[in-house]
């Protein structure tokens, strides 16, 4: 797979280097040759009116001498001339004849010749001619075997640096490619690991914070997720078998002893009654664990609509101010103006009514029980807060998993679940539940998320007015 | 003439357990497990409530319910469901049913909870009620007080509400989350036995020295007022 993948992007690679570079010289080619044909040009047009000059002032004799002093010039190797009279006799230069088909005056011709000069090989002649004044022809030209030969050396230096390019993206790609899928091998790597077995293993990170990190640091984090939640699927599996099997139990031997033949009937029923609420207990358990798995689905979103947290502060408080009197406890409520949310009345209150009942239980006698519907720093708050025993700083992250009680000798009351309710509910609201210490006792909060001004229009609607 | 009730629920089990319990309880019952044939039987009529689950093999109670009331059912109906209150109970009562039962219940829940569906509407052609009696404890809904023998009663706003609710119930079973349901609007099972200390203050306000109790606990359903024996 990784050497199919370094394939493919060096390949990639190549190609898109090789097209640039060929772009890139074929353009220089492209240019240097125009920009060479056409000062070649511009020059033989010059001579050519020079030339002309020569005729109008001293005539033929004149022009005859200057072609050839023009031969004559070191620097005039690839330079062709040609005067000859009005039949295409030669009068001066170094073309024998007067090339057929070459029309005086006719423009630009590329022409095949044999020069007087270097009459081995025919050379190819670009020239331009004119028709003098008693008829006499004159052409001047250049050789372009010459340009043919820069051609093929530009041609030649352009290959070369193509081929050199593309050795080097090979290596650069090569390089590129190995770079980044090493990485990407790294974390194959340790997936594979962990599917192994290795559920503990994380992707290394290079400490250089790039992309790859980032995207191991968020694969480890996705896998810190997991596996606290699988921890949590088996704690909650490890828990609920321990916790059905003593209630389970109990009602076996009360249904055994219902079934003593000796009983008399009073104490039948009192076991039969017993073992009912044995049952009970257990359904009560089954119905609260699939009501906290049914709000971590958070199917009851759709049912959010406004909830007045001072309402039903004061509703729930409503509810409690009995039981919690019953127990030598005040209730105290603040709870001042509307303080409004989006939210599930009925999990709401019943997480709230979770939190007043811990709150009341393990209240002494004597103190009092605080529950507030408050904006703190911005946000609606929930808190309830008591002066009870409290939960030890350590512990206050494991409260809110399901079956963790704190004082395994109160095992019969409650099942461990209370916390874990108030918590689905609270994350179901993108809200917090905080566990601090009263000093003495527990504070507990549900912080929502920063409310938003209700009833201002946004900006945009306010100006948008006539 | 027994008041007749359709039952429907697939699982042969609870079923029987609720069929056999409502005979028991004097009712004359029909069960079936289909919904389809539910719906055939309910919109043929002659049912005084119906009695479905939520979830059933061919047409689920929902649908059932939704299509009988829109062919004309009007008898009350309570719907049986196992997958919990939070979600499933709005839709219920959208589609038309008068209560909701999360399973499981005990026996005397539904049969608290039909009994009250049951209860026909006040005629609205008749006086609303003004005053409430049960035996000499006289609630007088206007003035919003309550006397015993004479004998004036203070009361919370929320104990005059349960006491309300009693004495419209009087002679029949009223369960703990019938009253959490009635007079708080809440939904769920509270941890603690809030309503039995609610109750237990209610009673020792109406309840003086030497008089008879009037609200009596039915161990393992609920309370009942009632003057009699």
């Amino acid at each position: 797979m990784a050497h199919n993948a370094t394939t493919r992007l060096v390949a990639a690679h190549l190609v898109l280097v090789a097209v640039a570079t060929a772009l890139v010289l074929g353009f220089v080619y492209w240019r240097t040759g125009g920009v060479i044909d056409t000062e070649q040009r511009a020059v033989v047009e010059a001579e050519l009116r020079g030339l002309a000059d020569d005729y109008r002032q001293g005539g033929l004799p004149a022009l005859a001498a200057a072609v050839e002093r023009r031969l004559g010039r070191p620097t005039g190797r690839d330079a062709v001339y040609l005067l000859t009279d009005p039949r295409g006799a030669r009068i001066a230069g170094n073309l024998a004849a007067w090339p057929p088909g070459v029309v005086p005056g006719g423009g630009w011709v590329t022409l095949d010749l044999y020069r007087l000069d270097d009459a081995d090989r025919p050379t190819t002649i670009s020239a331009v001619s004119v028709r003098l004044g008693r008829g006499e022809r004159l052409l001047v030209g250049r050789d372009v075997a010459a340009r043919a030969a820069f051609d093929a050396t530009l041609v030649r230096a352009l290959g070369w640096g193509l081929a050199a390019m593309a050795l080097m993206a090979l290596g650069t790609g090569w390089l590129l490619s190995r770079l980044i899928l090493r990485r990407i091998d790294g974390i194959a790597g340790t997936a594979q690991a962990i599917m192994g077995g290795a559920l503990d293993r994380r992707i290394a990170l290079s400490g250089s914070g790039d992309e790859f990190d980032r995207l191991a640091a968020t694969l480890n984090a996705m896998l810190e997720r997991i596996s606290a939640l699988v921890g949590d699927l088996r704690m909650v599996t490890d828990s609920l078998s321990h916790d059905l099997r003593s209630p389970l139990g109990r009602l076996g031997r009360h249904l055994d002893a219902a079934l003593d033949a000796a009983a008399d009937a009073e104490t039948r029923r009192a076991r039969i009654l017993s073992a009912r609420a044995e049952a009970d207990a257990v359904l009560a358990m089954a119905s609260a664990l699939l009501e906290i798995s049914r709000i971590e689905a958070g199917i009851a979103a759709e049912q959010f609509e406004a909830v007045d947290l001072a309402v039903l502060a004061r509703d729930v408080g409503d509810l409690y101010a009995a039981p919690a009197e019953e127990q030598g406890v005040t209730l105290e409520v603040s709870a001042g103006d509307a303080l409004t949310v989006a939210g599930h009345p009925q999990l709401l209150a019943q997480a709230l009514s979770n939190l007043l009942d811990n709150a009341i239980r393990h209240a002494p006698p004597g103190t009092a029980v605080r529950l507030g519907a408050e904006i703190d720093g911005g946000a609606p708050v929930l808190s309830v807060a008591d002066r009870g025993p409290g939960i030890p700083e350590d512990a206050r992250a494991r409260v809110r998993q399901r079956f963790v009680r704190l004082d395994p000798a109160r095992g019969g009351e409650g099942a461990g679940l209370g916390l874990a309710l108030v918590d689905a509910v609270a994350r179901l609201h993108g809200a917090r539940l905080g566990l601090d210490d009263n000093a003495p006792g527990l504070r507990a909060t549900i912080r929502f998320p920063r409310a938003r001004p209700a009833g201002i229009a946004p900006a945009g609607q306010l100006k948008a007015g006539p | 003439m027994p008041r007749r009730i359709l039952v429907v629920e697939d699982d042969p089990e609870t079923q029987a357990y609720i069929a056999r319990g409502l005979a028991q309880a004097g009712y004359a019952v029909e069960a079936t497990g289909s919904g389809r044939e539910g719906l055939y039987l309910a919109t043929g009529g002659g049912f005084d409530a119906l009695v479905l689950d939520r979830m059933l093999p061919d047409l689920d109670g929902l649908s059932l319910l939704k299509s009988a009331r829109a062919a004309g059912v009007t008898q009350p109906a309570i719907l049986l469901t196992a997958m919990g209150a939070i979600d499933e109970r709005v839709k219920g009562l959208r589609a038309g049913a008068d209560d909701y039962l999360v399973k499981p219940f005990s026996f005397s829940e539904l049969e608290a909870r039909l009994e009250a569906v049951l209860r026909r509407p006040p005629d609205p052609r008749t006086e609303p009620e003004t005053v409430l009696t049960c035996g000499d404890l006289v609630l007088d809904l206007i003035a919003r007080t309550a006397e015993r023998g004479g004998r004036r009663i203070e009361l919370q706003p929320r104990e005059f509400q349960m006491l309300d609710y009693l004495m419209r119930r009087q002679g029949r079973v009223v369960t703990r989350t019938m009253l959490l349901e009635g007079i708080w609007d809440y939904h769920f099972d509270p941890r603690t036995n809030v309503i039995d200390v609610h109750i237990s203050r209610l009673r020792r306000k109406i309840d003086a020295e030497g008089e008879r109790p009037l609200i009596r606990t039915l161990r393992g359903s609920g309370y009942m007022m009632t003057a009699g024996d």
